[in-house]
């Protein structure tokens, strides 16, 4: 429990296990209302299914309507397509296809790192319009789970719960009067953690290249101008008020130097070099170990 | 017996993977010898290929307990790198895995200038029994489908 006392909600979606925690327990439809949320988005978003909006557009060009919430998706993807210089992209898809991470869970690169399409070459996407001007492989995983977080969060104040911690594996939004003790898990040993922080009423993100690792030097978080993984960052976590930006700008920050992410979004960040050396702003001051 | 041991060492092989991707291009450190793991032990260790350092022999698990140490390599966008591992086992798991990055890539002087003086740390792990969270955040755990690719290419690297 979250807090002592706190009921709690476990499900899987999206291929990842959920929590959401409240003080009374969540009545049935509630409880069915999220995860209706949950279907609805991986029905569009989900790159590992056949029938979703994301596998139509990958096999041919065409415009897609998408659902509420897109234009947030959107505005986060063209900002950071525009400060990371075209290396963090939602057509970033094809590169890890490229290199195995496919909807056949193949595993296996297919050849040599492939560059991602660049946004301005092939997609036009206008709020919850989008158009392609060839097939592409949408991949919006970088926001998506965070977007998920704000969306059952959501759901939950439209019920009326002011309280709740919403975590999507890792991915959390708290909001509550009393602080939350969170771990930050160690890149290398997921038994251990490396710092502590107290998380208020706000989104905590993190990103780290150990888990989804298939292969030397494959994992998920790619350069998507070289279609390379990444290999200096090897996690980072982020705060911000919502998770959806949070967890965009935790993945942002393995392409970015953070001081140009400042200049941008408001939010809080940690990140650990490859060596094993951390660096962070103000808001995570004094949360790692010594 | 050699079965289960063989196993270990795949287990170890498959980490080192995880080491190579995170771990090529590292930022090296200022020791020649190389740069220590967050986990902290760096020691670099030698061996050339798996040697057993003194596995007790404890009851329960299907692997010994006790530390193994191996040395890999990996091609890297920038080349062939080194790595070694050690993977300590107790009660049948890994407890404790440790890398040692040898860098051979000019880049990482580079990259070490990107760290800011008085906010650049060495991280240090505790275990997550000892302090007391209600919630972790790292690598999200992942989808049911990746992590059974994974086994099935442990197994197939039999």
């Amino acid at each position: 429990m979250p807090h002592p006392g706190w009921d709690s909600f476990a499900f899987e979606g999206i291929g990842t296990a959920w929590e959401i925690s409240t003080p009374e327990p969540l009545g049935p439809a509630v409880r069915s209302r999220l995860l209706d949320v949950v279907a609805d988005y991986d029905g569009c978003y989900s790159r590992f299914r056949t029938d979703s909006l994301v596998a139509r557009l990958a096999r041919e060009a065409g415009t897609v309507e998408l659902p509420a919430g897109a234009e947030q998706l959107e505005a986060v993807f063209r900002t950071l397509y525009r400060l990371s210089g075209g290396t963090m992209s939602p057509l970033v898809g094809s590169s890890l296809e490229q290199l195995g991470y496919g909807g056949d869970y193949a595993l296996v690169p297919r050849g040599p790192a492939a560059a991602a399409p660049r946004w301005e070459d092939v997609l036009e996407w206008r709020g919850r319009t989008l158009r392609t001007a060839s097939p592409v492989v949408l991949d919006i995983g970088a926001a998506g789970k965070g977007q998920l977080v704000d969306m059952l969060a959501g759901a939950l104040r439209a019920e009326g719960v002011t309280e709740y911690l919403v975590d999507g594996s890792g991915d959390m939004l708290h909001s509550g009067p009393v602080p939350l003790r969170v771990g930050l898990e160690h890149p290398y040993d997921p038994a251990q953690a490396i710092g502590v922080v107290g998380l208020g009423s706000r989104a905590l993100c993190a990103s780290a290249a150990n888990r989804r690792s298939w292969g030397d030097g494959l994992h998920h978080v790619l350069d998507a101008a070289t279609g390379r993984p990444v290999d200096t960052t090897v996690a980072t976590w982020t705060m911000a008020d919502d998770a959806l930006t949070a967890d965009a700008l935790a993945t942002a920050l393995f392409l970015v130097e953070p001081a140009v992410l400042e200049e941008e979004f408001d939010f809080e960040w940690l990140r650990v070099a490859s060596d094993g050396r951390a660096s962070f702003s103000q808001g995570f001051e004094g949360t790692l170990f010594t | 017996m050699t079965s289960p041991f063989r196993k270990t060492l795949i287990a170890g092989v498959a980490g080192l993977s995880l080491a190579g991707t995170v771990a090529a291009c590292a930022p090296g450190s200022q020791a020649p010898s190389g740069t220590a793991a967050p986990s902290g032990t760096s020691s670099a260790a030698g061996g050339s290929s798996s040697t057993p350092a003194a596995p007790s022999s404890a009851g329960g698990g299907s692997y010994k307990d006790g530390s193994y140490s191996a040395d890999g390599t990996y091609t890297s966008p920038n080349g062939t790198e080194t790595v070694g591992v050690q993977l300590t086992l107790s009660g049948g798991t890994v407890s404790a895995v440790d890398i040692t990055v040898h860098p051979s890539n000019p880049n990482t002087r580079k990259f070490q200038g990107e760290f800011k003086d008085g906010i650049a740390a060495q991280v240090v792990g505790k275990k997550l029994d000892e302090i007391n969270v209600s919630k972790v955040a790292g690598s999200s755990l992942t989808s049911g489908g990746f992590n059974q690719a994974v086994e099935s290419i442990k197994a197939q690297a039999r």
